[in-house]
């Protein structure tokens, strides 16, 4: 963990973290640009997860969903973590020393876990690939899981704006 | 009775004052939940946009596809407007001389103007006009994504 907190300060003292924090706009361009990206990034997996769910666009099979939106979520999700990590150099010793930061980085893997084995394990059930009804629950629980992952990212990553810098 | 006093006396109510009073966390609350709705408003758009734009989902007819959507896009407006109203209560005057919240309420305005007007109208149809479905799309886009982009700006001017 030490090595971690030296590592951060490191970075956040490099050349390009202190530019990135001392500049007038630099600092609230990435930052905007974080946020405004989820609506991207968190905004189509939420609409696919409620799809999971059963509560929107039962018609179309799960499969077609998860393919037409996939280079749109692949898109967003390059933005938000390309102007977060901008954001991170700029600030990485105050926020890596919060367990906030850790609980968001545990989830944002164990988000991207549940996305891997929902796409190469659970997507290719022969069940959903068909599209039958009803879709086995895990189709179900993946969704759910999904959406209560990314939204507790969400909040942990609201709160780190509270930190005393 | 100016509308200085109007927004003193707004920001003096028992109501506001309670909010102010209350604990940090229902600040960070009230913060958390408009940012959060918000997104689910510039989600439901951006889905609608590609749809509209023909770019997802081409096999199911328009309306089909934005009926859920547009729900979302609703309910994050509604969201998005009770938590706002609740924090600008506490804090009238300051949000009163801010030019991002200023820049903010008139693209709100004009938002809302294009959401009911125009994009109702492109979404409603089978298969409108791709050249008209395009330009209603980007305004839409623009003024939506501006409202967020002055918001975010409030805490930096």
């Amino acid at each position: 963990m030490s090595s971690l907190v030296a590592f951060a300060e490191c970075i956040e003292q490099s050349k390009i973290g202190t530019a990135i924090a001392e500049s007038r706009y630099w600092w609230p361009i990435f930052e905007g640009t974080h946020l405004l990206s989820l609506s991207i990034s968190f905004g189509l997996i939420f609409v696919t997860d409620l799809r999971l769910l059963g509560l929107w666009l039962r018609r179309v099979p799960v499969t077609d969903v998860l393919h037409q939106l996939r280079p749109y979520v692949l898109g967003g999700f390059a933005l938000t973590f390309l102007s977060g990590g901008l954001v991170f150099w700029s600030e990485a010793a105050t926020v890596v020393v919060s367990p906030l930061w850790t609980v968001k980085i545990l989830l944002i893997l164990l988000g991207g876990l549940n996305a891997l084995y929902f796409e190469f394990v659970i997507a290719k059930r022969p069940e959903v690939v068909d599209n039958r009804t009803p879709l086995p629950s895990s189709v179900r629980y993946a969704g759910l899981a999904s959406m209560t992952i990314w939204t507790v990212v969400i909040i942990c990553g609201r709160l780190l704006a509270y930190l005393p810098r | 009775m100016t509308i200085v006093d109007v927004l003193t006396a707004i920001q003096n109510t028992g109501f506001a004052r309670a909010i102010t009073k209350s604990d940090h966390l229902v600040i960070a609350a009230l913060q958390i939940i408009h940012v959060f709705a918000f997104l689910l408003l510039l989600s439901s758009l951006v889905l609608m946009c590609l749809r509209l734009l023909g770019l997802v989902l081409q096999r199911q007819s328009i309306p089909q596809v934005i009926l859920g959507p547009m729900r979302l896009f609703w309910f994050g407006l509604s969201l998005a407007v009770i938590s706002g109203a609740l924090m600008f209560v506490t804090g009238t005057k300051h949000y009163y001389y801010n030019r991002a919240f200023d820049a903010k309420m008139l693209l709100l305005l004009t938002a809302v103007v294009v959401q009911l007007v125009l994009f109702h109208r492109v979404a409603a149809n089978e298969s409108p006009r791709p050249a008209l479905a395009r330009v209603i799309v980007a305004f839409s886009l623009v003024f939506w994504f501006g409202v967020a982009i002055a918001g975010r700006a409030i805490g930096f001017v």
